[in-house]
């Protein structure tokens, strides 16, 4: 469902050219689970970026569910966003003068589904994380994990069959971030297929596969064999 | 699909800074609804006619300063002068000037006696050709004949048996029907009789803010006074060369007396409303720079909120908002507030209307005004808001992952 080829992206400031990512090259079929971990500074977060849409690389391909991504104007990507895509940010994001409830509903209104179908939707999401009887909350009177949740919530709202996290547990503590990453273990077995950015060698082992990204340049570990490196376009 | 829901609940968690802006809306749609109403209220006033053919007449002053000087024979000497001369209409000597500020009034009133009410009448002194030196319309009646024409000395009290009146003063006079008023009789200072043997359709006094400012009468008398006034009529493009030549005519021809005070009626018109220019002319600044305060208010507002929300803005793209859908979220956000500040500014604007006309006997503010001024907000709203808005539309989805950059 997803395939790039030789996907380059580069940062141009003050005469300084950062190579963010230089000529990844990967495909994920329908209910793939990837992490994606490196080093801080490495690229993950540009990968996860033009993965998702938020960004367009400087060169190379990308088809998303049968699209070409560069055929696509702002309007198109931002419904590709909207109807394929789910995000779950490291710091949440979520709105802080929207209830829980209002924050689900964000990207069901710029769906266009009617009011009805939203809060059917709504109610069902939130009651999936457990958040079901704190519609009415802000985000700031819950905990983080509570959070996440309810971001986990908003992302899966519009059904997406593709999900994004850039460091989903990178500010929970350590049972929160059990947690949601089972909440991702169940959404991924229900059929959504997830790319997640993660620190935790421990989460990242859980994934189907493991894609470790350096200096821009991303290779696949073979399950169970993590110290034998291959290049990720020789799979 | 429209957000109004989730944005007003927002709005209500950070209420201050809107509310500062509709209150600041609020203030100007007040402010400028009612100087807007006071411009026109101006307006009118100056657009009213004086009667007089402005366009082609002047006056000057004639003053005497030479002893045992004939100043009856001279007046009809110079009158006869000035109207032989080519291009010139009509003239006459006059007391006073239409519009100049300075005049002479007196009571009219139908029946004599003390304690009759009376009604107050600028007096214009003018010779059978005052009505067409002036260029009034007599609207019925007959103008004066040489005959009725008598000499007047600077003390006299007699009043001359005939009168000419404007259409305002014979509806008031008579019951509002002014076609009562020819041939009857009005009695000046009290008990002194004159007939009402013509109408002008409309003459003004020389006090444009007094109540009886369209009420004029001509009567029938020159002054033997060492000062006096000729006011001439010209053929139409003509006056402005008549002007000095006229002036140097009469300095010419007779050196005991000074010729001064050359003046058009245009330019006594805009003497007369200059007040009421520059009362307008600063209305019409307050009115420009507070709405400039507010729109840059709202840019302002605009341009912190979206500063404040940049994170936000970056996760709506993520989730799927368009540029457009951002930069509608902002227009409307500020079509809220500016309703706000617009349904309060209806209060407030009634409100002073009401305080001002209470206070200043002014009729009331029109409810199309209102309108017009509620609209013009919240179109300044619109505009001041879309450049921000464009600025939001802008925020990369990126934003959404990256840092606070
Ligand atoms: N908008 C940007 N402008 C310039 N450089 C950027 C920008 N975004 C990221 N970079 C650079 O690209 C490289 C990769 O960043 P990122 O993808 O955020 O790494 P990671 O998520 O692995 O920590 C870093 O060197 C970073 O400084
Ligand atoms: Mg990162």
């Amino acid at each position: 469902m997803l395939s790039m080829k030789n996907i380059s992206k580069s940062f141009a400031t003050d005469n300084v050219v950062t190579h963010a990512l230089r000529d990844i090259k990967l495909d994920l079929s329908e209910g793939d689970f990837v992490s994606v971990i490196g080093p801080s500074g490495s690229g993950k977060t540009t990968f996860l970026n033009i993965a998702g849409l938020l960004e367009s690389s400087t060169s190379g391909e990308y088809w998303l569910d049968g699209e070409d991504i560069s055929k696509l104007d702002d309007k198109g990507r931002s419904r590709m966003r909207n109807q394929k895509i789910g995000f779950i940010f490291q710091s949440f994001n979520l709105i802080p003068d929207l209830n829980l409830f209002d924050n689900v509903d964000v990207p069901l209104r710029y769906r266009g589904f009617n009011a009805a179908e939203r809060k059917k939707r709504i109610e069902y999401h939130l009651d999936q994380v457990g958040l079901a009887s704190r519609m009415k909350h802000l985000p700031s009177q819950l905990s983080g994990g509570q959070q996440q949740r309810v971001a986990i919530a908003r992302a899966l709202a519009t059904s997406p069959r593709f999900l994004l996290a850039d460091e989903p547990t990178g500010n929970l503590d350590s049972s929160m971030a059990q947690s949601v990453m089972s909440l991702l273990e169940d959404i991924n077995a229900n059929g959504t297929t997830i790319l997640m950015v993660t620190h935790d060698n421990g989460l990242a082992a859980r994934a189907k596969r493991q894609i470790f990204i350096k200096d821009g340049q991303a290779q696949e570990l073979m399950q169970g064999h993590h110290h034998n490196i291959h290049n990720l376009a020789a799979v | 699909m429209l957000e109004l829901g989730p944005m007003l609940r927002a709005l209500m968690r950070n209420k201050i800074g809107a509310l500062l802006i509709a209150l600041q809306i609020a203030l100007t749609l007040t402010i400028m609804v009612n100087a807007i109403f006071m411009m026109q209220e101006r307006n009118r006033q100056m657009a009213r006619a004086s009667g007089v053919d402005e366009q082609n007449t002047f006056y000057l002053s004639n003053t005497v300063f030479g002893e045992n000087y004939p100043l009856q024979s001279n007046l009809a000497r110079d009158l006869d002068q000035i109207r032989k001369t080519p291009g010139v209409v009509a003239a006459t000597q006059i007391n006073a000037i239409p519009l100049s500020g300075g005049g002479w009034s007196m009571g009219l009133q139908t029946k004599p006696g003390d304690d009759v009410d009376g009604t107050g009448t600028a007096v214009y002194f003018v010779d059978t050709q005052g009505i067409t030196a002036l260029g009034v319309e007599l609207l019925a009646g007959e103008n004066f004949s040489e005959s009725d024409i008598s000499w007047r000395e600077r003390t006299s009290n007699k009043w001359p048996p005939k009168i000419i009146i404007t259409q305002k003063l014979a509806e008031k006079l008579f019951d509002g029907d002014w076609k009562k008023a020819l041939g009857q009789t009005v009695y000046i200072n009290n008990h002194d009789p004159m007939q009402v043997t013509g109408i002008v359709k409309s003459l003004q006094s020389p006090w444009n803010g007094w109540d009886n400012t369209e009420h004029a009468s001509l009567v029938p008398s020159q002054l033997e006074n060492k000062g006096s006034r000729l006011f001439i009529r010209t053929e139409p493009g003509r006056r402005d060369a008549l002007m000095p030549q006229i002036e140097k005519m009469l300095a010419d021809s007779d050196k005991q007396r000074i010729i001064r005070n050359v003046k058009t009626m245009t330019e006594t018109r805009a003497e007369s409303y200059r007040e009421h220019q520059a009362t307008n002319n600063i209305l019409l600044t307050v009115i420009i720079v507070l709405t400039l305060i507010t729109g840059f208010g709202i840019v302002g507002l605009a341009m912190f909120s979206i500063n404040r929300r940049t994170r936000q803005i970056g996760t709506r793209r993520a989730l799927g908002a368009s540029q457009w859908q951002i930069m509608r979220f902002f227009m409307l956000e500020n079509l809220l507030i500016s309703s706000l500040g617009v349904v309060l500014g209806i209060g407030g604007a009634i409100g002073l209307n009401i305080w001002l006309v209470s206070t200043f006997a002014m009729t009331p503010l029109t409810p199309g005004l209102l309108l017009v001024g509620c609209a013009a907000l919240l179109l300044v709203g619109q505009l001041a808001v879309s450049y921000p808005a464009l600025i939001a539309a802008r925020i990369s989805p990126a934003t959404a992952t990256r840092g606070r950059a």
